[in-house]
């Protein structure tokens, strides 16, 4: 095994490959870090130029260009509101509003450092027990899924803590939306209203982009007037603060990040526990790690309006997801997301086939040389995210100086275009103008906008297990018929219930009292 | 440039300018191809047809000169991506990877797109159905499964696709074959044949009907094997899989792929296309250093190369035995859902309802609680411009209107100096930033991460 790894150090190590590393990362940071360009299409982007590559390289350049992505989701995410992917919804809020009371570089720094802790965190766990845990991710049936989903959609409602019921409300909606059209099993469309475009169902980068970033815009124009100077800056510059640590707030978060260490590794935990599961995700790991983040937390009622612990949390958690996700596709060939899944694909190209015997030095030399170059990729890609991070920060930043007035039509075309270049479709930016109308109306009336994106998310999820569950067995009892699905159940119905039980309790214990 | 002219008149002189430009839209002449092309996958990334479409472009890419893009359209067992590329402008610049969908789906009242609607170029490669099982499943040969479903009917599970989707016919055709009836296994639906795999290792399933390569990895992996395959003669490269013929089932079922362009493309067009696909597949073009039949070859796909004529007959005889094996009664059930449609969202929608009047009723409450407090968020609200606000929507949805007539640029650029001057900036300064940035986001896009933006007048 030793010897195996420092081949694969020695492999990483040529220059041309730290080379391919070194543009892989400001690659990854860049597409990241535009809204609508996704992680997954930044991988799928430099899938045509692996075939160019050596098996190290090809490798090498998705594995960086996909940890850098995902933190870079998190620049425009804390600056303007508008996640760079998917990942980053959980704590946009959090991160925005930190941005608003002139922590934007506070936020940023954090989120890079949690970023790279959780990112390396999950690196140890695929190098670790990979083997191991595949196998726990087998006995995952559908119904383990179900739970699993509603497990993640209960995290969203309930970290909307003083109006739950709107953040039951949201989640609602997010996923009406998504049973908009013929959904993975129908061939019938619903709720399409004789629109053809609605057949294919509503794209959550369009909706996510108009809940998120298009609301926004409208909520900043409805109060700016052209002869008045009002259109300043988005956000107030920390001027003294900024001139006394030199921009960054380093020391700060360094201490901030000491003070975490228990929370980082629980929520890295969690991470990889989640990410390792084909078809959850860095998405769904964000969400839960937030809200067990809030549960145990001291101060739960900063969380939504810039918790610094929140956002740390998720972002260290979605890092630590992305190492976890190959464990599935390494061992049985069956990807974690779609990201591995582009990856495997490459990896079939290069004759490396996955097997539970992937890692086996005996059996395959060769191939458990590169599986390690993987690994040693992972670690030197987290550790280069800190330096491009930390650049990417300073340039990110300098946007919130811009005045209003120029920032949000330049905002606007970037949404614009973000929406449209997924899939080339007009219908798209139609759905982010709504999307963008939507959010604007529901903020008004105090709705969080988190719950309806992991709806529209995983919505058509829940649905497809749902009815994928029913269709096995038409008992009830098939949703508790396993010790797994019935630990996740009584998860999930705990979160839900939880709080309210603790609260009757605590009415009665007043009462009691009185 | 007007310096210091600070009436809303000059703005409307650029929207009149620009809705002009959008009207005249004029084509500009040049040779095939001359601008990246987009090749659509109907299928999830990481799918077979994904494999198969991605090298497909990198290969094309090679040969025809211009970037050739893969865009996964999903959903809506495949009409999604088949509608997005035939329906496209036959100009060769959207190519679609089409797949037996294209015959199955309109038997079945999805869309009205047959593959009449499109011209064939070339015909990639033809998979059969195999069916799979656990390694440790109690049945090691057709004959004494099929025993076990005439002994205990709809008692077992399968999946490999969404429900009517082509595992699933090949399946069900298989046990009317047999004189079963089509629903004695009972399907559950899925997103395709990965999941299923999964569902089936984890024991969720209790066989998958997809092809051979799409379960390779399991397969010499040793977690599941393969009770038969639904082909004429067994294939290279799985020499141990017997055929359902051999052991005695004449039933056989496959699932093809192939370009297509939509109908009336100009012949001068298809032709170059064709040349191109066919030195492909003839083996004159190599990426690292293999060719794509060794790459096909390296991933377990079953080549089937088909010049444009005999691909159009062979999708005209695949139609007409999917019309017959459709039409069918018992086939007709099997496109039947098991649950209406509506179940779920009516359940959502019944839920969400329920929350939304115990908001109102909580806000009600709150309101006659605590007298009165501003409802606005943050007590932002001194005086509302509405104007702005439609102005920023109408400037979202001029793109859709004119994009194709006017292009990226020209819309950019005007939309970015309307709203810079409506919010009070200065001329010069509207214009100079749009005039840097417009092109810079095309050129970004378009060219250094290659998502092809509309092209108008200007051919940017």
């Amino acid at each position: 095994m030793h010897e195996v790894m420092w081949d694969a150090v020695l492999l990483v190590c040529e220059p041309r490959t730290l080379a391919i590393i070194a543009i892989s990362a400001a690659y990854g940071i860049f597409v990241g870090s535009i809204p609508g360009l996704t992680a997954t299409m930044a991988t799928a982007l430099i899938v045509p130029l692996t075939f160019y590559l050596s098996d190290v390289e090809a490798v090498a350049a998705i594995v960086t260009t996909v940890t850098c992505s995902i933190f870079a989701g998190d620049i425009p995410a804390t600056l303007v509101r508008i996640p760079g992917t998917p990942a980053s919804a959980a704590y946009a809020a959090d991160a925005y509003a930190l941005t608003q009371q002139g922590l934007a570089q506070r936020a940023l720094t954090t989120s890079l450092t949690f970023s790279t802790l959780g990112g390396l965190f999950g690196v140890l766990v695929l190098a670790v027990a990979a083997p191991q845990l595949a196998t726990v991710a087998t006995h995952f049936t559908s119904y383990e899924y179900f739970w699993l989903y509603v497990l993640g959609l209960t995290c969203a409602a309930i970290v909307s803590d003083e109006a739950r019921l709107k953040g039951a409300l949201a989640l609602m909606i997010g996923i009406q939306l998504s049973t908009v059209g013929l959904g993975t099993d129908y061939s019938v469309p619903r709720l399409t209203f004789g629109v053809d475009e609605l057949i294919t169902g509503i794209n959550f980068i369009p909706a996510m982009i108009g809940l998120f970033g298009v609301s926004e815009i409208f909520r900043n124009v409805l109060t700016m007037r052209r002869d008045r100077p009002s259109a300043g800056p988005l956000a107030p510059v920390p001027r003294a603060e900024a001139a006394a640590t030199g921009g960054s707030d380093f020391p700060s978060v360094m201490a901030f990040t000491g003070r975490r260490i228990p929370q980082l590794l629980r929520s890295s935990t969690i991470g990889s526990l989640v990410g390792m599961l084909p078809g959850a995700g860095a998405d769904i790991a964000a969400w839960i790690s937030y809200a067990v983040s809030k549960r145990f937390s001291k101060r739960p009622e900063g969380y939504g309006s810039g918790s610094l612990e929140g956002l740390a949390d998720a972002t260290g958690a979605n890092n630590a997801a992305l190492g976890s996700a190959w464990i599935p596709a390494l061992v049985f060939g069956i990807p974690g997301d779609s990201i591995t899944a582009i990856a495997i694909g490459v990896l079939l190209m290069k004759n490396i086939t996955p097997g539970p015997d992937i890692f086996d030095a005996g059996k395959h030399p060769e191939q458990a040389v590169l599986v390690g170059s993987i690994f040693v990729t992972f670690v030197l890609a987290n550790l280069l995210l800190i330096p491009i991070g930390l650049a990417a920060i300073r340039t990110g930043s300098m946007l919130i100086r811009i005045p209003r007035r120029i920032l949000l039509p330049a905002i606007m075309l970037f949404c614009i275009v973000g929406s449209y270049a997924m899939y080339g479709s007009y219908f798209d930016v139609w759905v982010m103008l709504a999307m963008g109308l939507l959010g604007f109306v529901l903020e008004k009336y105090g709705v969080p906008l988190g719950p309806v994106v992991l709806g529209i998310i995983l919505g058509s999820q829940v649905e497809h297990t749902f009815i994928q569950c029913i269709t096995k067995s038409s008992s009830l009892a098939a949703f508790f018929a396993s010790p797994l699905s019935i630990g996740l159940g009584l998860i999930g119905v705990a979160l839900w219930l939880g709080p309210a039980i603790l609260s009757l309790a605590r009415r009665n214990d007043g009462g009691d009292r009185q | 440039m007007k310096m210091h002219s600070n009436q809303p008149g000059s703005i409307q002189l650029v929207l009149l300018a620009y809705w002009a430009t959008f009207l005249l839209g004029c084509d500009v002449q040049e040779t095939f191809p001359s601008r990246p092309i987009t090749l659509i996958c109907p299928w999830a990334a990481g799918g077979g047809t994904d494999r198969v479409s991605r090298m497909t472009a990198v290969h094309l890419e090679m040969e025809l000169g211009v970037p050739v893009n893969v865009i996964n359209a999903t959903g809506g067992r495949g009409v999604t991506g088949h509608s997005h590329g035939l329906h496209a402008p036959p100009d060769g610049y959207t190519v679609l990877m089409g797949t037996v969908e294209l015959n199955t789906m309109h038997w079945s009242g999805l869309t009205e797109l047959t593959p009449v609607d499109a011209t064939p170029l070339l015909s990639i490669n033809e998979d059969s159905a195999a069916l799979i099982v656990r390694t440790d499943a109690p049945w090691q040969t057709l004959g004494e499964l099929e025993a076990e479903i005439r002994g205990k009917p709809k008692q077992l599970t399968c999946s490999g696709t969404a429900t009517g989707g082509i595992w699933h016919l090949a399946l069900a055709g298989w046990l009317l074959s047999m004189g079963m009836e089509a629903d004695d296994i009972t399907f559950v639906s899925e997103s395709g044949a990965g999941p299923s795999l999964r569902e089936l290792i984890s024991g969720g399933l209790d066989m998958v009907c997809c092809s051979l390569p799409e379960a390779g990895t399991l397969m010499k992996a040793g977690q599941v094997r393969s009770l038969g395959l639904m082909a004429p003669r067994r294939v290279k490269d799985y020499p141990d899989v017997e055929t359902f013929v051999e052991q005695g089932h004449d039933w056989s079922m496959g699932a093809w792929r192939g370009l297509l362009i939509p109908q009336d493309a100009p012949a001068d067009v298809t032709d170059v296309l064709v040349t191109a696909i066919q030195r492909m597949v003839t083996g004159q073009t190599q990426v690292s250093g293999k060719t794509f039949a060794e790459s096909m070859q390296i991933e377990g796909f079953n080549n089937a190369w088909r010049p444009p004529d005999d691909f159009r007959r062979f999708m005209n005889e695949n139609d007409a035995k999917f019309g017959e094996l459709l039409s069918t009664d018992a086939m007709r059930s099997v496109n039947a859902d098991r649950y209406h449609p509506m179940a779920f969202p009516g359940m959502i929608m019944a839920v969400a309802i329920v929350l939304l009047v115990g908001v109102v009723i909580q806000t009600r409450l709150q309101e006659t609680s605590t007298a009165s407090l501003p409802p606005a968020l943050e007590g932002e609200r001194p005086d509302v411009n509405v104007a702005n606000f439609a102005l920023f929507v109408f400037a979202i949805a001029a793109f859709p209107l004119s994009g194709d007539r006017v292009g990226f640029v020209i819309f950019a650029a005007v939309m970015l100096i309307v709203t810079f001057r409506w919010l009070g900036c200065r001329w010069w300064t509207s214009a100079l930033i749009a005039v840097v940035l417009s092109p810079l986001v095309y050129h970004t896009f378009a060219h250094i991460l290659r998502v092809p933006l509309p092209r108008g007048v200007l051919g940017w």
